[in-house]
Formats: structure tokens, C-alpha cells, sequence
């Protein structure tokens, strides 16, 4: 037990002792021994898998497409068009990556709640929510920096329109601060306006540096997530367990393979793209007018919605708030029971699926017309 | 009557050759969904203008296509106009222009006057449908969620069926042998393996 009077350097050691317990790793510890627990909410421990599942078909798609995709204002749209009309399973393999990227927010977004809501990241679990939690904001980042690569129309004025609210935060800061998000815009721009410099920023990020930055924090997660087992989760003394491999093992598989059968059947027989209006899917043009119906993908409508009804300085505020927050939650909500836990991560809950489904409609209430 | 289509012929060739609002007006309520000018005619923006697919920027080639479908008024097996899209050129064909002229005040009848037989992108949704639905005609990959994937299902049955079989059988497969290795380790800890 640490104390106050302790050095920090001694605390500090302490601290990386306890989560990285030399004597546990070992493949037998690791691996051989893990136990998993058994209840009513067993079904949130297969989340973070299925979130790696689809991440690894990102990669494997995400790959195939590199091939043929062309990093360039002229070319971009050309090159997706070709993927999907000419090359052989092109289609289908976009679609494999688009539905898979969807699905592995969703249900990262899930684990998020679900890993809250059983206080899974109490002591000595810190650095998995930690490490958790900063690949759900790569992820996130992942769906933004992707967004743009299809070089039409909504992709180019959504990233547009993103830019510009990282922009407007200047009119908040004081003094030479308030220049700050300017610099942050024209650094991530990379010119005057959205264009080459933008989309080979966005291409670089999307395919080298977040997927090394995935695989960094991968690493941290996986590693502490055997090396301190799954979190109890519930507020049970005794809870059944089974072990690790090969029982749940198969059944993390079994779900693996449902889910593979699934977004392949969804990817075979609806195009992503058949969920926009057309014109938003024409190649970008700088000389015509901005389409109607810009919006982000369905997964930012949880801040997109708040920005169009509510004055930007307290969205922002808001969203600081609440970030810091989840990344600082082992501390903040060290002694939160699980109960309060609980109605926290369904009231978030109940606000995401609000705004993703019925955000457009909750806009027109309070404002009127189309944001 | 007759004097009637006199008037609507004699309009068709003074106004100029611009997109009809009115039917992409009734599209966007009707389907909720956004549409331009894309869905009938080669540029999104519309006929006019200097741009590709706009009658500025026709060869001398294109104008005479363009002269030739313009006096289509009554249907026509085949009208050519370079200036609208596939699409276009089978509503001026089955209707005929001063039929499309008419139905400006009437654009929820297009549909049912084009019919439901003609499929030009081919991805299992009727032109007409695509026309209702807001979706576009001549894109395969585009058309309204549903429809587009119960078709695509039914197309792809025997692929769907085949992915289920090899799905169960690569996961039948990796569980056996995880299950092997379970055994192997628990008869080595047990001082049974040979």
C-alpha cells in the first residue's frame, strides 16, 4: 500500500509493478490459467475481440485497396470508381471495408459503455481503460481521416466543415492562444483550402501513422487485458468462471465467424454508398455550389447534432468535459458504485442512440428546417 | 385539343433547353431523398452551361444529336440527345417530349407512364422505382436500402450459401483443433500424454 510520505519515483514503481507483475508473464499465467468470469453481462467481454475482428479486416481490406487506390485530387474519385466497377471483387471488398469500419465503431462505442458500466477500469486495470480509450479516439480518427480518401462531394465539404470547427475554437482563447486552432487547421489543411495537401495528410494518417499508433496501444491493451484478466464486472462475491483457453476462446471464434458471415452478406447485397443521396457521391467540384444534405458519418452525429443547435463554445466545453473525463475515469469514478455506473452509461447510451437516429428529427424541433 | 399541342410544340422549341425543376421538385418530396439534374441529364448542374455534357461545350456532331432528339416529340424507338443521360433519352423516348412537357404539372405520373419493365442499371430496381425512390437509374450500386438488398440476396443466394458453408466449416475446423490442443495440454499436465 502506498503512502503519501513515499518517494514518487518509489510510487511510481509501485505503480508499473502492479500492472505489469513480472512473475505473470509467462504464457502459462497468460494464457493457460486465465479464467473468465460467468454472468448475465458475460456477453460484454466478446466486445473488445469483435472490435479487434473488425479492425483486422480493415487491415486485410484496407490493403487490397491500396492497391488500386490513387491518393490524388484527379485520380481519387476515378480510382474508387474503377474498384467498384472494374476491378474484380472490388466492390465487394469496399464494401467489406466500409460496413466493417461502421461495425467496429459501433460496437467499440458499445465496449466503451459496457466496460464503464462494470467498473472495468478499477485498480489495477488503469492502463487497459487508458490504453482503451485511446484507441477508441484512433478509431474515431480512423472514421474521419477515411472519410475524405472517396475525394466526392460530401467528403470533401464534411472535412470542410470539421476543419472549420476546429478553427472557429480560436474565438474563445485569449491573446495569441486564439490563433492556435488557426495554425492547428493549416497544419492538418496543409494549404489554403482543402485540396492535394489535405488528401495526402489524410492518406498518409489513415494508412501508416493511426494503424501504428493502433497497434502501439494494441499492444498495451492486449497485454493487460491477460495479464489482469476480464474485470469481475458485477456486483457478486462469487461469480462462476471458466477458463480462458480453449472455452472462451471458441466461443470468442464463434462469434468471430457470425460476425465475419454477417458483414460479408451485408457488404455482397447493400453498397455503402446506396445510404446517400447520389449527388453527394459525385467527384468533388471547386467551382459548384455545396450539395445539400453535408453531413459526417452516423457516428459523429453525437457532437454534429449538438454543434448545429447549441452555441459552439458549450458543445466544446461539453465535449473537453466529458472526454477528459472517460480517459480520466479509474480516478474520477474510483468509488462509484457500479448501480450509478450503470445509469450513467445508459444515460450516455440513451443520448448517442437519440441523436444517431433521431438527431435530424430533435434538430427540426428546435430549430426548424434542415441544419 | 389539337390546338393544344400545337401550343406545347410551338413552346418546346422557343424555350430553352433547360432542366425541368418540376420533377426534381416532386423526386425530393416524394423520396425525402436529394436529387439534381444527374438523374436525366449528363451534367449534374443541368443542359445549360459551357461544361462537359452541357450544350456549350457540343461538337457540331452533338447539336445535330441534340437537334434530332429535340424533335421527338411523340414517342421514338431511339432518341440520342447528348445532353441527357441514359435515363433521359429513354423517357424522351417513351414518351415523347410533348408528353414530358405535359407532365411537368404532373410529375407523380412519370412513373407510371415510363413503366415498370425497364431496368437500365440493372441492379434489380425498375427505372421507374429509382425515379420514385430518389435513387440513381444508371448506378448499380446505388438505390433505395432495402429494395436494392433483398434483390441482391436473392441474386446471390447460391454465394450467400456458399459463405455460410465455408464460414462453418473454417470455424468447425479451428475449433477442433483448439479443442485438440486443450486435450494435448491437459494430458501433459496430467503425466498422460506419450
Amino acid at each position: 500500500m502506498s503512502t503519501a510520505t513515499d518517494p514518487l519515483s518509489s510510487r511510481v514503481a509501485r505503480f508499473v509493478r502492479e500492472r505489469l507483475p513480472a512473475e505473470k508473464l509467462n504464457a502459462r499465467q497468460l494464457l493457460i490459467e486465465k479464467e473468465v468470469p460467468q454472468h448475465k453481462a458475460s456477453w460484454a467481454y466478446y466486445l473488445g475481440g469483435l472490435a479487434l475482428f473488425f479492425f483486422l479486416i480493415q487491415v486485410v481490406t484496407g490493403l487490397m485497396l491500396l492497391f488500386y487506390y490513387q491518393p490524388t485530387v484527379s485520380d481519387a474519385h476515378a480510382s474508387v470508381a474503377a474498384i467498384s466497377e472494374h476491378v474484380a471483387g472490388g466492390a465487394l471488398i469496399r464494401n467489406l471495408h466500409a460496413w466493417s469500419a461502421s461495425a467496429m465503431i459501433a460496437v467499440v462505442i458499445v465496449h466503451v459503455l459496457t466496460t464503464f458500466a462494470m467498473k472495468a477500469f478499477a485498480r489495477p486495470r488503469e492502463l487497459t481503460w487508458v490504453s482503451g480509450m485511446t484507441l477508441a479516439l484512433i478509431v474515431f480518427t480512423f472514421g474521419f481521416t477515411g472519410y475524405l480518401l472517396p475525394w466526392n462531394q460530401i467528403a470533401v465539404n464534411a472535412t470542410k466543415v470539421g476543419l472549420q470547427s476546429i478553427e472557429a475554437l480560436g474565438q474563445y482563447l485569449p491573446g495569441e492562444l486564439a490563433r492556435w486552432p488557426t495554425y492547428v487547421r493549416e497544419t492538418i489543411q496543409g494549404e489554403p483550402s482543402v485540396g492535394q495537401a489535405t488528401l495526402s495528410r489524410f492518406f498518409a494518417l489513415h494508412v501508416i501513422l493511426l494503424p501504428l499508433a493502433t497497434v502501439a496501444a494494441l499492444g498495451v491493451h492486449l497485454l493487460q487485458v491477460q495479464v489482469h484478466g476480464m474485470s469481475r464486472g458485477v456486483d457478486v462475491e462469487q461469480v462462476k468462471t471458466e477458463r480462458f483457453f480453449p472455452f472462451f476462446v471458441i466461443k470468442d471464434l464463434s462469434v468471430w465467424g457470425v460476425a465475419f458471415f454477417v458483414v460479408c452478406v451485408v457488404a455482397m447485397c447493400l453498397p455503402f454508398d446506396a445510404l446517400l443521396p447520389y449527388p453527394l457521391l459525385e467527384p468533388f467540384n471547386p467551382l459548384g455550389s455545396t450539395p445539400d444534405g453535408i453531413k459526417p458519418e452516423w457516428y459523429f452525429f453525437f457532437v454534429y447534432y449538438p454543434l448545429e443547435i447549441l452555441p459552439y463554445w458549450v458543445v466544446v466545453a461539453g465535449s473537453t468535459l466529458v472526454l477528459g473525463t472517460m480517459f480520466l475515469a479509474p480516478w474520477i469514478f474510483g468509488r462509484t458504485s457500479r448501480r450509478t455506473l450503470r445509469v450513467l452509461a445508459l444515460g450516455a447510451a440513451a443520448y448517442f442512440l437519440l441523436m444517431t437516429f433521431f438527431g435530424q428529427t430533435v434538430y427540426e424541433i428546435l430549430k426548424g428546417g434542415q441544419p | 385539343m389539337k390546338l393544344h399541342r400545337t401550343v406545347v410544340v410551338l413552346l418546346a422549341f422557343a424555350m430553352p433547353a433547360g432542366a425541368h425543376h418540376e420533377f426534381q421538385t416532386f423526386v425530393q418530396s416524394h423520396s425525402g431523398r436529394p436529387v439534381n439534374c444527374a438523374l436525366c441529364h449528363t451534367s449534374p448542374d443541368g443542359p445549360e452551361g459551357t461544361g462537359a455534357g452541357q450544350i456549350g461545350s457540343l461538337t457540331e456532331g452533338e447539336r445535330e444529336r441534340l437537334n434530332r432528339a429535340r424533335a421527338a416529340f411523340e414517342p421514338s424507338p431511339v432518341v440520342d440527345s447528348p445532353i441527357l443521360n441514359d435515363f433521359g433519352n429513354l423517357l424522351v423516348a417513351r414518351l415523347g417530349k410533348r408528353r414530358i412537357l405535359e407532365l411537368r404539372s404532373k410529375p407523380e405520373l412519370v412513373a407510371a407512364e415510363l413503366g415498370f419493365a425497364n431496368d437500365l442499371d440493372g441492379d434489380g430496381i425498375p427505372d421507374a422505382q429509382e425515379y420514385l425512390d430518389g435513387t440513381h437509374p444508371l448506378s448499380r450500386h446505388h438505390g433505395a436500402p432495402l429494395r436494392l438488398f433483398w434483390h441482391e440476396l436473392r441474386a446471390h443466394a447460391f454465394q450467400v450459401a456458399m459463405l455460410f458453408a465455408a464460414t462453418a466449416i473454417t470455424l468447425y475446423g479451428l475449433i477442433s483443433v483448439l479443442r485438440g490442443f486443450a486435450l494435448r495440454l491437459q494430458a501433459h499436465e496430467s503425466g498422460d500424454a506419450p
